[in-house]
């Protein structure tokens, strides 16, 4: 079973995405904020992070960041979501794979997530 | 490096760059300030500090804008895309939008106030919003803590000169905590009057500054929110001193400056009183055919288009579409629509300002009239205006409709209103044997004599005609004169009624 991370600090997010992968059989890790992000990626193995771009005491682009510039994490695949357009978050952080703009349908996550991960 | 006995700075403004909102703060809220904005769901508290967050970050400011248990972000951006303030390219550079959810729930307000405190400093935020505050509240062991929460929060504020609004869909009536210890109060409101609405703001406190007092109405469009400061606080004292002035402005219509001795001394208030049909919007176009560049004239009307008034005009001989075009006069119509009181005299007083405009008509006072929600703040209001219009230089002619169309009586639309009037001009039907004849009369007019009879006129395509006095009959108006035949007053030759 592959995992996926996902890290949103709004609660209905997290729930929406974290439900609809589960949904398709993926185990699902969940942070609040990067800081928390980056502790849960430490507990074990990560096949996907979902990134969302704002978030509180280290944002997206942060942890983007942060997982390239660590051996352990910089091969795992990023997909990237936010309420801003991409111009906007590539200025900041261009080492993800995929982008959502918010909001998105649960089958374009989906869609995004298999290409990804395939 | 100060001194010990410099004196300390008066304490900076940081604008909402909300029209009308600033007006009413004098100048906007205290830098470094802890404010609480208050209503119940719907009362329009997230898109005004989302307002003023797009704004101040549109004019170089930065703002964090974080919620606890409200709205979805990107619900929320969604919802204020369409409007007018809606800047995305400062989204997050300048305005950066997070969730402290997560953080109330596991670390309590300790945890919290450690998100805001990192916000402010990482994002170099001059402006935070916390939306939802009754979240944090809540999750608050005791009123203590949470007292202690919002103290630490204006220490935080304080120290790095960052504003806060705390949004909160708390209990109106109810005061709590934290409404000692903050800095200002403001609830917003959403009335329901019968079948309308009218949002407002009070002012409940605001530290450290003047503010004007009282419920102030706005109006959420798709431009963003707007501020209409009530006339009664905001006209308290006139913007300008009153000069006094012996000049005497001609109506337009020689037989009536005539009557005037002359025509209305300059910058009064004329009630320009009679019932439907009788000729008073017609007796306005020539009031304002008589505007020039030195002498710009404003219609403020709520019934005809300007495309109507310009053919009604060209009907009596005027030419009000060349002076349009001229510039010489604005027709500034208003359509009847659920408006704000206060918005109409701030569009009033805004389009006199902007022309220096020395004629205005307005037709009529029912418009203003219409658009009340308290009848009781009426004459005060209408006091407060006009006593502002006189102070900018204005010559106001106001149309007051009355239902009769004949007969003794002749009710002045709203009590208190005559004596605000320093002239009154009465026009009303007599009937005449098997038709109606018009006539006009001076009631008053201030500081200065006139001609008190009762006078019959005529519309005509060569525009307003006045006759002589009746004279030989009696009970004019009564609305039925009683004269013999052959003193009948003779219209003028080759007019038409029109």
């Amino acid at each position: 079973m592959q995992t996926i991370l996902v890290v949103d600090d709004e609660l209905g997010a997290i729930e929406v995405v974290a439900t609809a992968l589960e949904d398709e059989g993926y185990r699902v890790l969940s942070a609040a904020n990067g800081r928390h992000g980056l502790e849960k990626l430490a507990e074990g193995q990560v096949d996907l992070a979902v990134i969302d771009f704002m978030m509180p005491l280290l944002d997206g682009a942060g942890l983007g960041r942060a997982m390239q510039a660590d051996p352990a994490f910089k091969n795992i695949p990023i997909i990237m979501m936010s309420a801003v357009g991409e111009t906007v978050v590539r200025e900041r952080f261009d080492g993800y794979t995929a982008f959502l703009r918010k909001p998105f349908r649960i089958a374009a996550l989906i869609d995004t997530v298999r290409r990804v991960l395939a | 490096m100060t001194k010990p006995d410099d004196p300390v700075p008066a304490l900076a403004r940081l604008p909402s760059g909300i029209s009308g909102l600033d007006d009413i703060l004098r100048g906007g809220f205290l830098e470094g300030g802890v404010y609480i904005l208050q209503g119940s769901p719907g009362a329009g508290k997230t898109v005004l500090a989302n307002e003023i967050c797009f704004r101040h970050a549109s004019s170089g400011g930065r703002a964090a804008y974080v919620t606890l248990l409200a709205e979805m972000h990107t619900r929320l951006l969604q919802h204020l895309r369409p409007m007018a303030f809606f800047n995305e390219s400062v989204i997050p550079e300048s305005l950066y939008y997070v969730s402290a959810f997560h953080t109330l729930e596991g670390d309590g307000l300790k945890g919290l106030i450690d998100v805001l405190r990192r916000e402010i400093k990482g994002q170099r935020a001059d402006l935070l919003v916390v939306d939802g505050l009754v979240a944090a509240q809540e999750s608050a062991p005791s009123d203590r803590e949470f007292k202690k929460f919002i103290n630490e929060l204006q220490a935080h504020a304080s120290a790095s000169g960052c504003t806060v609004l705390l949004l909160t869909s708390g209990l109106l009536r109810q005061v709590s905590a934290e409404h000692t210890m903050v800095d200002g109060v403001f609830e917003l409101e959403d009335q329901l009057f019968e079948f309308r609405t009218e949002r407002s703001l009070i002012v409940r406190k605001f530290r450290g500054s003047g503010f004007l007092r009282g419920r102030h109405s706005f109006r959420i469009t798709d431009e963003g929110v707007k501020f209409f400061p009530r006339v009664e606080a905001v006209f308290a004292s006139a913007s300008q001193p009153d000069v006094l002035s012996d000049v005497k402005i001609s109506v337009g219509i020689p037989g009536i400056d005539k009557m005037l001795l002359g025509g209305l001394p300059e910058g009064t208030t004329t009630g320009l009183i009679g019932p439907s049909g009788i000729g008073k919007t017609t007796f306005g176009l020539h009031f304002l055919s008589n505007s020039s560049a030195a002498e710009p004239g404003l219609m403020f009307g709520f019934f005809e288009t300007p495309a109507r008034l310009c053919l009604k005009a060209k009907h009596l001989g005027l030419h009000m579409g060349d002076a349009v075009e001229r510039g010489d006069v604005e027709l500034l119509w208003q359509p009847q629509r659920e408006s704000v009181l206060d918005e109409l005299a701030h569009r009033l007083v805004g389009a006199v300002r902007k022309r220096r405009v020395k004629r205005l008509f307005i037709d009529g006072l029912g418009g203003f009239l219409e658009s009340a929600t308290s009848p009781q703040r009426v004459s005060r209001f209408f006091s407060c205006l006009t006593n502002e219009l006189r102070a900018l230089g204005a010559t106001t002619v106001f149309t007051m409709e009355v239902a009769e169309i004949t007969g003794p009586v002749v009710k002045v639309p709203s009590t208190g209103l005559s004596a605000l009037l320093e002239n009154m001009v009465f026009m009303r039907f007599v009937e005449r044997g098997s038709s109606l004849s018009r006539f006009v009369s001076v009631h008053k007019v201030r500081d200065s004599g006139h001609d008190p009879s009762l006078r019959e006129f005529y519309i005509t395509d060569h525009g307003v005609q006045v006759g002589e006095a009746f004279s030989g009959v009696e009970g004019v108006t009564t609305g039925v004169a009683r004269e013999p035949a052959s003193a009948a007053a003779n219209p003028p030759s080759g007019s038409s009624e029109v």
